[in-house]
């Protein structure tokens, strides 16, 4: 292990590490030669800690959750973009989610890197290690047909193969995705990682708009704005899909910010409608609820 | 187009041009020092009617609420005026877009309360709102902007119940500037003009962004103590 090797692996990803480190760039350069090998590793731990602020393992678990839904959504795109029957997706729309790929591949080398820098241990999914897998691609370790879930499987069972079926799963990822990152912000307050997370969020939102777009261009029955409206649910030509949906979805209605009632602030015509007081903020998910409700798709 | 500064600005383009501004503010504050003058001393008025924006919180919660400012008035005049051979779906995107962000700039009020500064005067002039182009480019631009304003003022609170409740809006208007830049260019919402290699998007400065802005605003600001 090469100490300057670790800072320079994070300095690509958080360019401030060495401020954060120390004020004096140089005497970190010289870090490993000052302190003996064999206490090595603990010493990197601790001034990590101190460049990161108060690390708990709750804000890393946090981390690490959000990593697994990173492997999950990157497996998606990765099979939809290279490993499906080709044809899926249509010429016109395939640069877009090579551009999705990419950045979920970006944020599992984001979120490895932080992991690590704050001293833990960054999450794997299952079959990590599998014949199969070349990682972050791993696809024993995920189910997107839902195929071992009865309320799930009808939705989903033609995800690789049927363009509007892809539609309705990558809407649900992507903005379950921000309620679930929404949801981990409040651990992570305060620690520079807060303000990277949002930065994740603010591109997680450009994917979920460019999904919604699509499926409102190919007239899907609920007629979706890039924005979540109300508590709606991506609708599927499966009758059920609205009910197993719409958990997705609730609480996504919400008009209030802390003590104010978004709804009854001054409007053009009286106060602002309570669809635009909704749709100006997405909403959290707690993290028990984001895994409980994509379970089905995860296998054990 | 890249409109703020080289791609993958972030950090290290922020220190380019926080750490300078930070010196000076330093040898300043240095030279009066025990004069008990500090805080006064530094704001640094840059012009008689530069509207002067506050320091810590108070200066991010304003520098916010002019960027909220601007796109509401942007987006009132395109919906009023709205482009020749608009389509049903881009009307109503700009009419959700006027209202959410209408939202945002009254939530943003009530947070500042006495704090906030006074209406500002937008600068429009470079927009044909009756061309469908000029409007959607714009716009584009706008949200950005914008989008990178929330970015750049997150970690740089003091009380930390503000950015949690503006993460929120963070995700929105990546989804606002989402919309704009694939209905000039399907496929094009999120280059590496505006993530980076890590899939994060920008976050330049706080001064860097209001500058940015300032092509939209014919109102200018004392942003000497904008946490930056």
């Amino acid at each position: 292990m090469d100490f300057r090797n670790i800072l320079s692996d994070i300095e690509k990803t958080d360019p401030e590490v060495f401020e954060r480190l120390s004020p004096r760039r140089t005497v970190l350069k010289s870090f490993g030669a000052k302190v003996a090998v064999a206490a090595l590793p603990l010493a990197i731990a601790s001034l990590f800690r101190k460049a990161y602020g108060k690390t708990t393992t709750a804000v890393t678990d946090a981390l690490n959750n959000a990593l697994e839904l990173e492997y999950m959504e990157f497996n998606f795109y990765h099979i939809a973009n290279n490993i499906t029957t080709v044809g899926l997706i249509p010429t016109a729309d395939q640069p877009g989610f090579l551009t999705i790929e990419a950045h979920e591949k970006g944020h599992i080398n984001f979120l490895k890197t932080t992991i690590t820098a704050l001293g833990a241990t960054p999450f794997k999914p299952n079959y990590y290690t599998d014949a199969t897998s070349t990682p972050p691609y791993v696809p024993k370790a995920f189910d997107f047909r839902a195929s071992g879930n009865p309320a799930y499987a009808p939705i989903f069972d033609h995800v690789f193969d049927d363009y509007t079926t892809f539609l309705v799963a990558a809407q649900t990822f992507e903005d379950t995705h921000i309620r679930a990152v929404l949801g981990q912000m409040p651990g992570w307050a305060g620690l520079p990682v807060f303000a990277q997370a949002q930065q994740l969020l603010a591109t997680e939102g450009r994917h979920a708009a460019f999904v919604r777009l699509i499926r409102r261009n190919r007239n899907a029955p609920e007629q979706p704005m890039p924005w979540v409206s109300n508590n709606i649910p991506p609708l599927s030509a499966v009758p059920t899909s609205n009910a197993i949906l719409q958990p997705f979805y609730n609480g996504e209605e919400n008009t209030h910010q802390g003590s104010t009632a978004i709804d009854q602030l001054p409007g053009i015509n009286g106060t602002i409608p309570s669809v635009s007081a909704s749709a100006a903020f997405d909403e959290p998910m707690s993290q028990t609820m984001v895994m409980s409700l994509l379970a089905p798709f995860i296998n054990p | 187009m890249n409109i703020l500064g080289s791609p993958g600005l972030g950090e290290k383009g922020s220190d380019n041009i926080s750490i300078p501004s930070r010196r000076r503010f330093l040898q300043l504050a240095g030279g009066i020092a025990g004069a008990g003058l500090v805080l006064s001393a530094c704001h640094q008025r840059t012009g008689p009617t530069d509207i002067y924006v506050g320091s810590g919180d108070t200066a991010l919660l304003n520098f916010l609420y002019v960027l909220e400012q601007m796109e509401a008035d942007f987006f009132t005049k395109a919906v009023t005026g709205a482009y020749i051979g608009i389509s049903q779906l881009e009307y109503l995107a700009l009419v959700d877009m006027r209202d959410q962000e209408i939202a945002h700039r009254e939530y943003l009020q009530g947070l500042l309360g006495k704090d906030a500064i006074t209406a500002i005067v937008t600068n429009f002039s470079g927009v044909n709102f009756a061309d469908r182009t000029s409007v959607l480019t714009n716009a584009s631009v706008m949200e950005d902007i914008v989008s990178a304003g929330y970015n750049a003022a997150a970690g740089r609170f003091q009380d930390q119940s503000f950015p949690q409740s503006f993460c929120k809006i963070a995700s929105v208007e990546g989804r606002h500037a989402s919309y704009f830049r694939d209905a000039l260019s399907h496929n094009n919402f999120a280059d590496s003009t505006v993530v980076d290699v890590n899939g994060l998007s920008q976050a330049p400065a706080p001064s860097v962004v209001l500058t940015t802005a300032q092509q939209f605003l014919t109102t200018r600001f004392d942003s000497s103590n904008l946490p930056n």
